[in-house]
């Protein structure tokens, strides 16, 4: 089902923390909201829930508005952090919670439940209580009970936060094959970016109550509309030079280094501040534009190795190599950055 | 309004029910009380009329004209209905009938008159004993008779035949009526009185010597429990947690066996050659000293409680840390543990400040103020004058102006703590607006 | 606690200091089971004595001590099933529901709770004596019930304060009323609380001495700690043993169950109650 939020306001007290913001999610998509703490993504999930209401816009479940609706008449599946399992109760009556309310037949709650605990693969502990389950099993759980009811839409609060490494892959991939067996519409709520890119199919970062950019993970990591954004995602991060237009170079700041990046330069006028930003895959020892360095950190990642290096005015670059064994820590190196791939940002922050 | 909103409402109903009734009510009824000449005396319903010896005096002291009060206090004898329906009940139709016939309607000064006439009739009972019990069934008196109302004061009155001006009843109904009045004269009592200002000093000396034990023997408690192997502390803690569970009935017994004359403490102290006595209650030093030791073991006890689980706080590796930096245990205490007891001896402190001042039980049980007047502290010398004397005439007029006083500084601390707690930080937003 | 230094001398120290109360302790066993020669301290004599009250016809103007004790215990556990259920519903409220004047009804709980009570006794003694629950059992309970709510309320809000919030908010995105979380989503996350409030509420009324002695002294109505404090007044030659077996009467559901619930307890004596 398609879900429409529009000119989404929401304050609290005196403070205004979500001013008039919009998000479209298509039928059957899987949308992440990312952003750093605080941004205000559980604030528009609170309010999609409905347990939270919304001081100004409307909310729309396909063409049926339920902007002043109650959440018990919303009909959302919501999934929280720490997956908020009715701790009485075993795993069945957890996940046939929601049915009965509803006063569904007997027998007819027996056989969602287990058809629903079949597909989430959890069909051998449905007598076993919250605490003595393992954490992914109560994760299971809780989506079980989320989507049992064929909810409009699904809502996932950083459903994959309260687990460890390994655990949190095999999620990642299994709440995927569940959304898209069962086709259903859902926000997942995350300020992971990996997770965001892996998962779901468009991200929109949100930063002090505002979408940023809402873009396929692809499509936003390669033409980021901001700084910000350019520095949410990837990993290791992006490096940002600091410069002026000079004709058809960029000077950067306090050094004698010029880069001959002309197709960003001249978007620009003479003399005009500007900010580089260089992933560390396009700062490499074979690409064109030379830029000469010490190197300052190592990090040994196994399949590849993280550097950085320091440039003679302080300002420091990222790369990672995949075959780097021959450099040590100290080394002066010259590498070249990919000049087509480098992204160029305004002082405000915007993408030239 | 919203669902939660009624539910909120609903939910708190039968709590607010009784916080009405049993607190707000009686804040109020006390400062309404306070204003009142209520006692024992009086009655708390209204009042009713009566002329006995007092008012008599009093009404003379009014300028009552003495001629009439004079009458008013002589017994009367009239032949009525109700009086022919007792004879009739105790000596037959036949004489009834023949006091009607012969003297119905007529009134007698004394007993005497009366007889002499009823000896004149035939069916008279033959006995002298039994004569003057049927002349008693007539007798008509406003002395020591209650009129439940004004109306049917004034018509007993008007049938002793004494006439009255319009200043002499309003005179006469005013000393006549047992109820209590609106009056202010509490308030001035208490500021006159001796006695207030002996228990205010009292107080205030109860207050500070018990409250220094309770902190200071609570934080001696916390800190040497803490120090202590956990099996012995928890030993230590389990012995002095008792005067706090134990019923206060019982747990001042126990004290009263220890310092009985014919006690422990005695016995005890007769090996050594010293004289048997009642230790609680034998001078007003020693009765002091019982009082602070029974409220400070009870309240030492919460304190321990409450220090205890503050020191338990502290995370062992700063005590670790401590010791390796050659901290000896005083300065262990001193700049370790106390900074962390900072805010829980805030809190007993003015949390026990106010019980203190008000509470009364373990005293009314032990010393009940003596000897003499000497242990009686504020909140007892109310409980005396309005609930608990034996002298006499209940006073809850004066009582509840006492209590008064308490009440104020009840109200004012509570609201001065919320503030010191920072109440404000306490209320925040439920999470889920519906 | 702390290695580092040696404890046997503060034991020795508090062992002394908590002689009194050792005493006591020990004498209220003793006692109740023997006799001793007057002058002292050692008994000589086992005798069981001392417990015929619990058989013996009582003396005129004393009432049966089982109907004594049947009146405390119709006291305590009404008392406390009172403030039990009033505070489950308002300490839910404060904790968890918007209503209007939330902050007045919190600041007003916790200003009743500092709040001491014995002051308003007159104005309740008087109220009770207009109204006819004068010398009554009932109006006894209610006053106690009462004086009791403002820290049941607020004990009972602190465990409901503990219960997860997503735990309401799933129930409410799984379709349930407000009502149907708290009866059946909430309610048995608070059960131990419970337990411990009910508890406390029902030691503390056993133990309550002033309110029935102002306001209901009739034998009738009499509970074990005005009978008891009635023994010890009305005897001239005091019979320490004979109330010793009273008390220890008396005071054994106390100890039994602080000894079972101790720790359970311990929350609310920590909790700021009054004393
Ligand atoms: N009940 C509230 N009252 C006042 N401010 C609130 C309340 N709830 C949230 N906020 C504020 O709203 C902003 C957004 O909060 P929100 O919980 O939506 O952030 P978030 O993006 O989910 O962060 P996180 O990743 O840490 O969960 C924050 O600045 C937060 O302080
Ligand atoms: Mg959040």
């Amino acid at each position: 089902m398609r879900i429409l939020l529009d000119q989404f306001t929401k304050t609290f007290g005196a403070t205004t923390v979500i001013d008039k913001m919009s998000l479209d999610i298509e039928s059957g998509e899987m949308l992440a909201l990312l952003g750093p703490s605080g941004c205000g993504k559980s604030t528009t999930l609170f309010a999609i829930c409905g347990i939270h209401r919304m001081n100004g816009g409307r909310l729309l479940f396909g063409e049926r508005d339920v902007t002043h609706l109650p959440s018990q008449m919303r009909n959302v599946g919501v999934v929280f952090q720490n997956y908020a399992l009715y701790p009485h109760m075993n795993a069945f009556d957890n996940i046939a919670f929601p049915l009965m309310i509803r006063k569904m037949a007997k027998p007819e709650i027996e056989r969602k439940v287990l058809a629903i605990a079949e597909l989430v693969h959890i069909e051998g502990l449905l007598k076993r209580k919250p605490a003595q389950l393992s954490g992914g099993q109560q994760q299971r759980v809780a989506l079980a009970r989320a989507l049992v009811r064929e909810p409009d839409i699904l809502l996932l609060d950083e459903p994959l936060a309260n687990l460890d490494a390994k655990l949190r892959l095999e999620m990642r991939s299994e709440i995927r094959r569940i959304q898209q067996e069962t086709g259903i519409s859902a926000v997942l709520v995350t300020h992971d970016q990996v997770e965001a890119m892996s998962m779901a199919d468009r991200i929109a970062i949100m930063d002090q109550g505002q979408i940023v950019q809402l873009a396929a993970p692809k499509d936003m990591y390669d033409e980021p509309v901001t700084d910000f954004v350019a520095s949410f995602l990837g990993n290791p991060p992006i490096a940002f030079l600091q410069g002026t237009v000079e004709g058809k170079t960029i000077r950067l700041e306090n050094s004698d280094i010029v880069l001959p990046l002309d197709a960003q330069a001249a978007k620009q006028g003479n003399g005009t501040p500007i900010r580089i930003g260089v992933r560390p895959e396009h700062f490499q020892p074979e690409h064109p534009v030379k830029i000469s360095g010490k190197i300052s950190f190592i990090e040994e990642q196994g399949r590849e190795e993280l550097f950085d290096v320091t440039l003679s005015n302080g300002m420091r670059l990222r790369s990672v190599q995949a075959n780097g064994g021959a450099f040590r820590l100290g080394d002066e190196v010259s590498w070249g950055l990919a000049a087509d791939k480098v992204l160029t940002f305004d002082p405000s922050g915007r993408r030239i | 309004m919203r669902r939660a909103h009624l539910l909120g409402l609903g939910f708190m109903t039968p709590a607010l029910i009784i916080v009405f009734l049993f607190f707000l009510a009686p804040v109020v009824l006390t400062a309404v009380f306070s204003f009142t000449s209520m006692s024992s005396g009086t009655g708390i319903s209204g009042g009713a009329y009566e002329i006995n010896e007092q008012t008599l005096r009093s009404l003379t002291d009014r300028g009552f004209p003495k001629a009439k009060s004079e009458k008013l206090g002589h017994d009367l004898y009239r032949i009525g209905e109700e009086g022919l329906g007792a004879v009739e009940a105790d000596f037959g139709k036949a004489f009834a009938d023949e006091i009607r016939a012969e003297l119905s309607g007529e009134l007698f000064e004394g007993r005497r008159d009366l007889e002499r006439e009823l000896k004149k009739l035939r069916s008279r009972p033959r006995s002298i004993r039994d004569l003057k019990k049927a002349a008693d069934l007539f007798k008509r008196s406003v002395l020591n008779t209650r009129f439940e109302s004004e109306t049917a004061f004034l018509d007993g009155v008007g049938e002793t035949g004494v006439e009255l001006t319009a200043d002499d009843q309003a005179v006469l109904v005013k000393t006549a009526y047992t109820g209590w009045s609106w009056t202010t004269a509490n308030y001035e009592l208490i500021t006159s009185m001796a006695s207030t200002w002996r228990a205010a000093k009292n107080t205030a000396f109860y207050v500070l010597l018990t409250l220094s034990f309770n902190v200071g023997f609570g934080l001696f408690l916390a800190i040497t429990t803490f120090y202590l192997p956990k099996g012995q502390a928890a030993i230590f803690r389990a012995i002095w947690i008792l005067p706090r569970i134990l019923p206060p009935v019982l747990y001042v017994m126990m004290w009263k066996w220890l310092t009985w004359d014919t006690g422990f403490l005695s016995i005890f102290l007769s090996n050594f050659g010293v004289e048997p006595r009642n230790w609680m209650l034998n001078s007003d030093i020693n009765a002091w000293v019982c009082i602070v030791l029974i409220n400070g073991f009870v309240g030492a006890s919460l304190g321990m409680i409450l220090f205890s689980s503050a020191l338990r706080a502290i995370p062992p590796s700063m005590l670790a840390a401590s010791e390796v930096d050659g901290a000896n245990r005083w300065q262990q205490i001193r700049h370790i543990l106390l900074p962390q007891l900072q805010w829980p001896i805030l809190f007993t402190t003015s949390y026990q400040t106010l019980s203190l001042l008000t509470s009364f039980d373990y005293i009314y049980l032990s010393t009940d103020g003596g000897p003499g007047r000497s242990t009686e502290v504020w909140a007892l010398y109310t409980f005396h004058t309005a609930l608990n004397n034996y002298g006499g005439v209940l006073q809850y007029g004066l009582g509840a102006a006492l209590a008064l006083v308490l009440v104020v500084i009840g109200i004012a601390a509570s609201l001065f703590y919320l503030r010191l707690f920072k109440f404000n930080e306490l209320v925040s937003q439920p999470r889920i607006e519906q | 606690m702390s290695s580092n230094f040696r404890s046997w001398p503060m034991t020795l120290l508090l062992g002394f200091l908590s002689l009194p109360i050792i005493v006591m302790m020990v004498y209220l066993f003793v006692d109740t089971v023997t006799d001793t020669t007057a002058g002292s301290l050692i008994p000589d004599r086992f005798t069981l004595e001392h417990w015929r009250f619990l058989f013996d016809a009582p003396q005129a103007g004393r009432s049966n001590i089982w109907s004594v004790t049947l009146n405390t215990f119709i006291f305590a556990c009404s008392t406390s099933a009172i403030v039990v259920m009033t505070s489950l519903t308002s300490g839910y409220a404060l904790s968890r529901l918007n209503m209007p004047y939330r902050r007045l009804l919190l600041g007003g709980v916790l200003t009743l709770h500092a709040f001491p009570t014995v002051t308003l006794i007159i104005s309740i003694f008087l109220m009770l004596q207009m109204t006819g629950l004068y010398n009554s059992l009932l109006g006894v309970i209610l006053v106690k019930t009462a004086l009791e709510l403002p820290l049941g309320i607020w004990v009972m809000k602190g465990f409901y304060d503990t219960v997860p919030w997503e735990i309401e908010m799933a129930g409410l995105t799984d379709g349930a009323s407000r009502f149907t979380v708290w009866r059946r989503l909430v309610l048995p996350q608070v059960h131990p609380g419970l337990a411990a409030l009910g508890l406390f509420s029902f030691l503390a009324a056993w133990s309550e001495y002033i309110l029935p002695q102002v306001l209901a002294p009739d034998g009738a109505s009499q509970v074990l700690a005005t009978y008891l404090q009635n023994l010890i007044k009305d005897d001239r030659a005091p019979d320490f043993n004979m109330f010793k077996s009273v008390g220890l009467f008396y005071a054994m559901p106390v100890m039994i169950i602080y000894l079972i619930f101790n720790q359970k307890l311990m929350n609310i004596y920590g909790g700021g109650t009054k004393g």
